[in-house]
């Protein structure tokens, strides 16, 4: 396409690169290793407790620590180039050391939310075949069950006051043992982190072993993360994140993030690490801005950001629209609004206009939405800062082409509704071993992204409607498949359907439809049952009971129709 | 009734609960709380304001001996003191506002102390001992002080001595009660039921009449808790004072008694108090959904 088809170029800022030419970097080592050369000492993650417990480690830690667990899983745990390491962890200290050293042993990340049920667990163990397992010690006991047909050789166990002064991690820890009761005892065999480290230190004395041999034989197109997300089907796959697309779209996205000035910013990371959106801006984004990151290992409930505010000059945040309309809700956030705040990001979900205005009328800074998908590491779209337009995901990202087709794959007339499609460095290599998902998504170069939206005629994009059937319920994504295919499992349960229905907190809720084989059958029935077998974001909030569910002349349930039939009756309320 | 040993072992450990109270909050809580002082006025008013007024009808309607009279209106003329701020941090109230409400209430009671007992008990002759206001204060305001400092030089060194000033805080709760009731045995055992009651309900009425008190005036339900709390709990060890220097004798065993009796049971009712207030906070936190965000 020729420029004149790109007239969003004319809201990049002068100091906007429309093309990334060449990344700063080769490989994701190559990039953490230059980076902690330049900060050493300067503190690069700072993870903050509610109490305001904290522990920090610097870029040279980072970096030295990293190195020395890469020697670990290369040497004593025999891991080999490619092979798959799962990190499962919230926000705290041991996440970028385990995430680095996983690159740097030139091995391939495999993020997992930590909250999932042991069943979720063993189905991306059982699809990524990972050699090693990192894990939290309050999650640990869910192993035994996720490993039973697929064992993992390698376990380690972090904690949340992983590398804190030794006399708020001892408080730490004893309060969650005797306390909290969040620890379990670990049944499996495990080393801790910190002796994964001194075994890989202990190793590289002896042998004299390189780190950067690990990485030397990288490419930019070698995969580095798997980052697993429902796609239509809701068969759960793993996108194939190169290190190229990981370190292109996080330049893509700084060079739209305008004002942020290197060594200096304090970034809020709330949102989780193990998604995809806060693993490029705020976990390699921040990194690579040398900027010190603020790890929040659980933001719910909200107050227990609050130290984290009192205490730290934070210039930076990101979100979802469910935490700053949170956040704008909160007392104590009204009455200390932070005072170096420059400006907030959003993606995930739908920014809601209301929620921006009422957050920028509280800060007094920009609230800049984006948007992206995990297939996408993830951002394709930002709205410059100074030019946002409400209920606008913003314009494209440099070096990244963005059209709307209609059915057949032609771009539709500019104004009118179609399939988002994108073109650009940042997209994946395709779903691990899975190349007749891939080619459901990939129309050539281009990623068909199941959205549908408008483009203005000066650049400007809406999401108006989403071709998938996808729930995202705060950010994350829900596929009705799953969900339906675990209602069925119930012994009074016929026939399910589950769709999307706006939600004033989460943005979307899951709302199932059941046609029941017993009348005796509940709401909170349906709701234990599935809280047996799924995350609790993926729940139904509500459980309608019908005699029958709409459906096609094959038989097929139309989700469709009841989604109509939904909005019509919200609508009419 | 406690030894000069004991009174230095309760001192020393206020020190430090204070201490950890004071690595609580930022100088930035202070200035909000000072910048909108609907909430400290409204507290002076409930503490001088309904307070005595409580003990007065109490003192006249129930059938209580004359020196027990008087030391229910003494009591009920008190400032807060510090156990409120500790009650008032573990019910997650605002413990800026409640600390800067001990302050006032304490300063005012110098003036307004001899006033509200000029109206309800006809001049009664009271001492007040300066001493004792002005230690109030130093105990109050410079570990208050320090821990603030050691919060704003090292997060962690605060966020340590919180919790180690919160675990003791308490102990101490439960040091006083436990320790309470042996020491006094006899003592509880003559008390007429009347006396109970008066020594008890001060507390309670204290307590829900500065919570109404403030929501009607329509305070945030966190700061209503603290009034409430500020309200109801008494520097009861000023009371204490106050008497052994103004009467001696068995007339003063008798006004120091209701004192004493105070002491006991606004622990317990504060802490089945500070247990409500935690629930009602709990459930007025907002309901993220089930995904971490």
């Amino acid at each position: 396409m020729e420029d004149a088809a790109r007239p969003w170029r004319a809201f990049y800022g002068p100091h906007v690169r429309p093309e990334i030419e060449a990344a700063s970097h080769r490989t994701l080592p190559d990039l953490i290793g230059g980076v902690a050369e330049t900060y050493r000492s300067a503190p690069a993650f700072t993870c903050v407790l509610p109490n305001g417990m904290n522990g920090t480690l610097s870029f040279a830690q980072v970096d030295e620590m990293s190195d020395a667990l890469a020697i670990y899983l290369r040497e004593v745990a025999g891991l080999g180039a490619g092979d798959r390491v799962a990190v499962q962890m919230p926000n705290a200290l041991g996440f970028p050391v385990a995430a680095f050293a996983v690159f740097k042993a030139g091995c391939v990340l495999v993020n997992v939310n930590p909250l999932y049920t042991a069943e979720e667990m063993a189905r991306q163990f059982e699809d990524a075949e990972p050699h090693a397992l990192i894990i939290i010690d309050m999650f640990a006991d869910k192993v035994p069950m996720a490993t039973r047909g697929h064992p993992i050789p390698n376990i380690i166990v972090t904690r949340v006051a992983e590398f804190f002064p030794s006399m708020p991690r001892g408080i730490v820890g004893l309060v969650q043992r005797y306390w909290d009761k969040s620890v379990a005892p670990i049944e499996l065999p495990h080393i801790r982190l910190p002796d994964a480290i001194s075994a890989g230190r202990a190793h590289r004395a002896r042998d004299h072993v390189e780190v950067s041999d690990y990485g030397a034989h990288l490419e930019p197109d070698d995969v580095a993360v798997l980052q697993y997300t429902g796609g239509t089907t809701g068969v759960s796959k793993g996108a194939m994140l190169t290190h190229a697309n990981l370190i292109v779209n996080m330049e893509q996205t700084f060079e739209l993030i305008e004002g942020l000035e290197k060594g200096k910013e304090i970034a809020l990371t709330a949102l989780p690490l193990y998604h995809i959106f806060a693993f490029t801006v705020n976990l390699l984004g921040f990194w690579a801005l040398g900027g010190r990151n603020l790890l929040i290992p659980n933001p719910r409930p909200l107050s227990n950001l609050r130290r984290a505010f009192e205490n730290y000059r934070i210039t930076w945040m990101s979100g979802v629209n469910t935490l700053f309309n949170g956040l704008s809700n909160e007392t104590w956030f009204l009455d200390t609004p932070p005072r170096h705040l420059k400006f907030a990001s959003a993606g995930g979900m739908a920014l809601q206009a209301a929620v921006a205005e009422r957050w920028e009328g509280i800060t007094g800074k920009p609230l800049l939405q984006g948007y992206g998908l995990t297939e996408t590491a993830p951002v394709l779209t930002f709205n410059p800062l100074g030019k946002t337009r409400a209920g606008s995901i913003g314009v494209p990202v440099p070096s990244t082409e963005i059209a709307c087709l209609d059915e057949a794959g032609h771009p539709v007339p500019q104004g009118e509704a179609g399939e988002i499609a994108a073109r650009g460095p940042q997209v994946m290599k395709g779903y691990w071993r899975r190349p007749d998902e891939t080619a459901k998504v990939m129309r050539g170069d281009w990623f068909l992204t199941g959205d549908i939206g408008v483009m203005d005629a000066d650049g400007y994009i809406r999401i108006v409607d989403r071709k998938k059937d996808m729930v995202v319920v705060s950010g994350f994504n829900v596929y009705p498949n799953e969900i339906e295919d675990c209602l069925v499992t119930h012994p009074g349960v016929l026939e399910a359907a589950v769709i999307g229905v706006p939600d004033a907190a989460s943005g979307e809720a899951v709302k199932a439809f059941v046609v029941a084989r017993d009348t005796g059958l509940t709401q909170a029935d349906i709701r234990a049952h599935c809280k047996e077998h799924l995350t609790a974001y993926k729940i139904p909030k509500t459980v309608e009971f019908r005699d029958a569910l709409p459906k096609s002349n094959v038989g097929k349930i139309l989700r469709k129709d009841l989604r109509a039939a939904e909005l019509a009756q919200t609508a009419a309320e | 009734m406690v030894g000069a040993f004991e009174q230095a072992l309760l001192a020393a450990m206020i020190f430090v609960i204070m201490l950890g109270m004071g690595a609580s909050l930022t100088p930035r809580d202070f200035w909000l709380a000072l910048k909108r002082p609907q909430g400290l006025m409204i507290g002076v008013v409930s503490q001088y304001g309904f307070m005595p007024f409580i003990g007065f009808i109490m003192a006249v309607t129930l059938d209580l001996p004359e020196p027990i009279a008087i030391g229910l209106l003494i009591v009920s003329c008190m400032p807060g003191g510090t156990t409120s701020n500790i009650f008032t941090y573990f019910s997650k109230g605002n413990l800026a506002l409640s600390v800067l409400m001990t302050v006032t209430s304490t300063i005012f009671g110098v003036v307004l102390i001899p006033v509200v007992l000029l109206i309800y008990a006809s001049a009664l002759d009271l001492t007040i001992p300066r001493e004792n206001i002005i230690a109030t204060l130093v105990v109050l305001l410079i570990p208050v002080a320090i821990g603030m400092t050691l919060r704003k030089l090292n997060a962690n060194i605060g966020a340590v001595t919180e919790f180690m000033g919160s675990a003791l805080a308490l102990f101490f709760i439960a040091f006083i009660a436990v320790s309470w009731v042996p020491r006094n045995w006899q003592f509880l055992l003559d008390t007429t039921p009347a006396t109970y009651f008066a020594a008890i309900m001060l507390g309670v009425f204290g307590i829900a009449i500065g919570y109404i008190f403030a929501r009607i005036l329509r305070l945030h339900p966190r700061n209503a808790r603290t009034v409430a709390l500020e309200t109801g709990i008494q520097n009861a060890p000023l009371a204490i004072a106050i008497i052994a220097l103004t009467f001696a004798g068995s007339e003063q065993q008798g006004i120091i008694a209701v004192g004493a009796l105070y002491s006991l049971f606004i622990v317990i009712t504060s802490t089945i108090v500070t247990l409500i207030f935690r629930r009602a906070n709990t459930a007025a936190e907002q309901k993220l959904p089930d995904s971490l965000l």
